[in-house]
């Protein structure tokens, strides 16, 4: 059996020690009373407002994690390379493309995708629907989230901010010029409800 | 209305000039705007399921080995390390025993294929084995530990080289002789008589390069082996054709046994529903299911789906003779086509169906190459839109003339000016009206052609770039060759409406149509009509959401929903039930079926609306004594009862390809560039479309087929290429950031108008619109830029570099 030649590692800082005992001392003396530390390669998520912590792979991708692990089917595989904002999440507040960001670096954010986006009752759900905002659908879960994260940093956008904010999703149908018009009218329709209340 | 009569109907509709004879007179429901679409809030939530999204207990997934070479031959393979790697669990090589030789893999028909080849014709060919593993990882890993001996051979990529008398064979298996598959051609008159009659003639030529349809979900699908029997998710616009051919491959397992689910589809555009070998990969995932016992799942890479292409790749040779009135007297035109398949189409069919043209040569030699297969990417009449906008448009420019006068001066049929065309109109029972006329003077106000039309390189604009506008304009063709079933029944306790066919959605809104089809021929609120898509219930509509929605889909909606009133009306004017304690009178008594109608979900007594029974109350409650509920307590009926009711209905049209179908419905489409002249840079500023649908069904959604198809169209025009290394045969930029497709940005202002002249051959007079704007746009770019510039740039897409070229600013290639 091969010797073992690694020394005691603190699982909270890293530290190193030479007995188990002496780990022992350092961890109740300096990380007592802080949350059990996570294992190798288990992160933690806030997914649509919901906590999870899951066990990745280093090479998964966020889009497979959402999509593949947690069933989520809205972040879209349509390029496979940060070409076509398919597979775009808000993290953290800004549009990401899942496909191109590790799992494993996304530990401790915010992730909102189409369901959730949908799920809050979000008006541009129902005005991507009014203004025919899709045809084959496959690309759309990723313009509503970039809508939304547009929304979110500008409730009052012009046209041209909208055509540049879309600039980088795909729709391989065609439905462009529908998706300012539905982006408008969800900004007047929220405007309208913070200005009510 | 007896059902007799409907069913005599669907077989008039066999009739090759067959008409709407029965038309509604209120259109309450068709053409309405602001119908909520019904996959609006699953495609908007991300929750709308694909076949790429589906996902089974214990699925592996399929990878299969491509060429590396443009034309090679397998030699020897081994595949002991890929069998030795963990997580692998099934391996299917080119030399399995227990492989046919050749196996029938769908596509345009049935088709006898190698289902796993060993010699690959183009780069990139799925060819020689498949791997199933645990993931998708693992599959990739045991790909890279075959080895694989190759015999290259010598390939080839240019039609030109292709016929050279001493060039190789592209395909020798298959083409032993030479690489002309074969040669076609469209012809009436005398070419050569016209052209020498003719006061001027001109000649130039056309090469439209390669390009794809990018469909967004990749080409993919899923089988599960339960007990004896295959269960399938497909991504494909046939599934009719998947179930025969899935069937073949076991031994032609009972048709009823074969069961499929087509989830929504992202994106289809023709494509590869017409290649057979694309589903060689299914049929590797069918074995290998059935061999392992568990599900497999395989998708094309990104890449994977480039390899099929359009097919109006090639070189145009034409020769055209006009006279200083703008009439055209012959047009010869020679296209060179590059991996057609079905033999190809066009370059002259658009002469033929527009044309008062006497004189019409358009031979097209269908020619092989070493790059994948082209074929009908939105669609097959490429070649056709291509040659009938740049005819036409040269014309008007040597004559310095206006091309919309080039085109009333030309438009007709078959060589026959426009007074035939209003007989051949009156003839199959169309009230004749002049549809290219309508088109012009709404495209023309839209675009404000009188004032916006100048001669070629005049208008200098004061951004510094040069401003022009062009004119395209031809018919609507209704793709309308084909046939589908679909069914309807009363669902008990509210009696709303099931519409039950198999669903092969690809976006375009087609559910939404059927429904407000059968509302208004039913007189059911909308909200009471829905479309229940059923997997596998054998309702198999036509190319199910592809080419023939209304044109042939509607039609058989329009059927089904005659009948199921007929049954509706006479169930409420018949005995509702016979039992052993006797009969229960009709819910109208002594009324004929004859004296009801329906309106608004309500039956109600012609002569005094105020006799009225709601739907829901005819069809009654379903209780503790099951479904149907009848039910009597001492003598006395528990619940209202009426039979259960359902019909079923088909169309079977013949279409537009067999022998010759007048087409009278025609589409104008305008165009503004803003062409830089230091950088070769074009701007699409505004588009405008305008189609004579017929008949509108649904406006947004004709609509969006305009503007969807401008965009499609503009990509095309403007940048859309798959480049080939000439040195190695291998495709150089199969993914989307080395190919580009139009974003929000590449086009401005797009501004649709529909016409309706019900001169069409679907129900009411409509045509289909989704192929057609798509195929258009392309080529109206160089009409658009020569007005801009001056110069005709007949190499498509029109780049930067092209533009510069023409300029004589560069050096040519």
């Amino acid at each position: 059996m091969k010797e073992r030649t690694n020394k005691y590692l603190c699982p909270y800082c890293s530290t190193t020690f030479e007995t188990f005992e002496d780990l022992k001392n350092h961890a109740l003396a300096v990380h007592a009373g802080e949350p059990a530390p996570l294992p190798e390669g288990m992160i933690r998520l806030t997914l649509n407002g919901e906590k999870y912590q899951v066990q990745v792979q280093p090479e998964w991708t966020l889009n497979y994690l959402i999509h593949d692990k947690l069933g989520l089917t809205s972040p879209k595989m349509f390029c496979d390379r940060g070409a076509c904002g398919s597979c775009t999440v808000i993290m953290n507040g800004r549009p990401i493309l899942s496909c191109m960001a590790l799992a494993i670096e996304c530990d401790g954010n915010t992730v909102e995708t189409a369901e959730g986006i949908a799920d809050q009752e979000h008006p541009l759900v129902e005005t991507y629907v009014k203004h025919h905002a899709m045809q084959c659908g496959y690309c759309t879960p990723g313009f509503i989230t970039t809508a939304k994260a547009l929304l979110d940093k500008n409730p009052d956008p012009a046209e041209a901010e909208i055509r540049e904010a879309l600039g980088g999703n795909l729709c391989r149908c065609g439905t462009y010029p529908q998706h300012p018009k539905a982006i408008l009218e969800a900004a007047e329709i929220l405007r309208d409800s913070e200005g009510g209340e | 209305m007896s059902v007799q009569k409907e069913y005599d109907r669907m077989i008039e509709m066999e009739d090759n000039l067959g008409f709407d004879k029965y038309p509604l007179k209120d259109f309450d429901q068709i053409g309405r705007t602001n119908v909520r679409r019904l996959d609006g809030k699953e495609k908007a939530s991300g929750r709308a399921e694909y076949t790429m999204d589906i996902q089974l207990p214990g699925m592996l997934y399929l990878k299969f080995l491509t060429s590396p070479y443009p034309h090679a031959e397998i030699k020897h393979m081994d595949t002991r390390k890929a069998e030795a790697l963990p997580g692998v669990r099934g391996i299917l090589r080119y030399d399995d025993p227990d492989l046919p030789e050749v196996a029938d893999l769908g596509g345009h028909g049935p088709t006898a294929e190698k289902p796993v080849p060993k010699v690959a014709y183009f780069e990139g060919e799925p060819v020689g084995v498949a791997v199933v593993a645990d993931s998708e990882g693992i599959a990739e890993e045991a790909l890279r530990l075959i080895q694989v001996e190759w015999e290259e051979r010598p390939f080839l990529l240019d039609v030109e080289k292709a016929l050279e008398t001493d060039a190789p064979l592209a395909h020798p298996e298959i083409y032993p002789e030479n690489n002309l598959e074969v040669e076609h051609a469209e012809t009436h008159g005398d070419v050569e008589k016209g052209l020498s009659e003719a006061d001027r003639v001109v000649e130039f030529k056309v090469t439209r390069r390669l390009h794809t349809y990018v469909s967004p979900e990749r080409p993919c699908g899923v089988v599960r082996w339960n007990g004896d029997y295959p269960e399938f998710w497909l991504k494909h616009q046939r599934p009719h054709e998947n179930k025969r051919a899935i069937s073949s491959w076991f031994d032609h397992i009972p048709m009823n046994r074969v069961e499929m689910h087509m989830p929504y589809q992202g994106g289809t555009f023709g494509g590869w529903t017409q290649f057979p070998w694309n589903q060689g990969p299914m049929y590797c995932a069918a074995l290998l299911s059935k061999k392992t016992g568990r599900p497999v799942k395989y998708a094309f890479e990104r890449r994977g789906d480039f390899y099929g292409g359009s097919m109006d790749e090639g070189n145009y040779h034409f020769r055209v003779g006009f006279n200083h009135d703008g009439t055209i007297t012959a047009v010869e035109a020679k296209a060179h086509l590059s991996n057609p398949m079905w033999e190809g189409f066009g370059p002259g069919n658009h002469f033929e169906d527009n044309t008062r043209i006497p004189n019409l040569y358009a031979p097209r030699k269908v020619i092989k190459v070493n790059k994948g297969p082209n074929t009908a990417v939105r669609c097959e009449q490429l070649p056709n839109t291509m040659s009938f906008t740049l005819v036409m448009d040269r014309v008007a420019a040597e004559l310095g003339m206006d091309p919309i006068e080039v085109a009333i001066k030309n438009d007709g049929a078959k060589g026959h000016d426009m007074q035939w065309l209003t007989e051949r109109k009156a003839e199959v029972g169309f009230t004749p009206r002049d549809s290219l006329k309508e088109c012009l003077e709404k495209g023309k106000a839209a675009i404000d052609w009188g004032n916006k039309w100048h001669p070629p390189g005049t208008h200098k604009l004061p951004n510094g770039k040069m401003h022009g506008i062009g004119f395209t304009w031809t018919h609507e063709w209704d793709d309308s060759c084909g046939s589908g079933e679909i069914a309807m029944r009363l669902e008990r306790n509210d009696g709303t409406v099931s519409i039950l066919g198999m669903r092969c959605d690809n976006g375009v809104n087609a559910e939404t149509g059927y429904c407000q089809i059968a509302a208004n021929e039913l007189g059911m609120r909308l909200e009471d009509v829905f479309y229940r898509p059923h997997t596998d219930t054998g309702f198999f509509p036509m190319c199910p959401d592809s080419s023939t929605n209304t044109g042939v889909n509607g039609w058989a909606v329009r059927h089904c929903a005659r009948l199921l009133k007929a049954k509706i009306l006479e169930a409420a004017t018949s005995p509702r039930a016979v039992t052993q304690r006797g009969m229960y009178p009709p819910h109208f008594p002594d009324m004929k079926p004859e004296n009801l109608d329906i309106k608004d979900s309500i039956i109600f007594v012609k002569v005094d609306p105020s006799q009225k029974l709601s739907v829901a109350e005819l069809v009654g409650t379903s209780a503790e004594a099951g479904p149907l509920s009848f039910h009597e307590l001492y003598g006395a009926e528990r619940h209202p009862f009426s039979i259960p009711l359902f019909a079923h209905a088909y169309q079977a049209q013949i279409g537009c390809y067999k022998g010759f179908r007048p087409k009278f419905c025609r589409q104008t489409h305008f165009m503004e560039v803003e062409v830089d002249t230091e950088t070769g840079e074009i701007t699409v500023t505004r588009v405008v479309n305008v189609n004579d649908v017929g008949k509108v069904i649904s406006p947004e959604s004709c609509a969006g087929q305009q503007y969807g198809g401008t965009y499609m169209g503009v990509g095309r025009a403007l940048f859309e290429e798959v480049v080939h290394d000439p040195a190695t045969g291998v495709m150089l930029n199969g993914n989307l950031l080395d190919y580009k497709i139009a974003t929000i940005e590449d086009c401005q202002d797009i501004d649709t108008h529909l016409v309706e002249t019900q001169q069409g051959y679907g129900p009411y007079g409509a045509t289909g619109i989704g192929e057609d704007i798509a195929t258009v746009v392309p080529a109206l770019l160089a009409p658009a830029v020569y007005n801009a510039i001056g110069e005709w740039i007949y190499e498509f897409p029109i780049t930067p570099e092209r533009v510069l070229k023409a300029l004589g600013k560069i050096e040519g290639e």
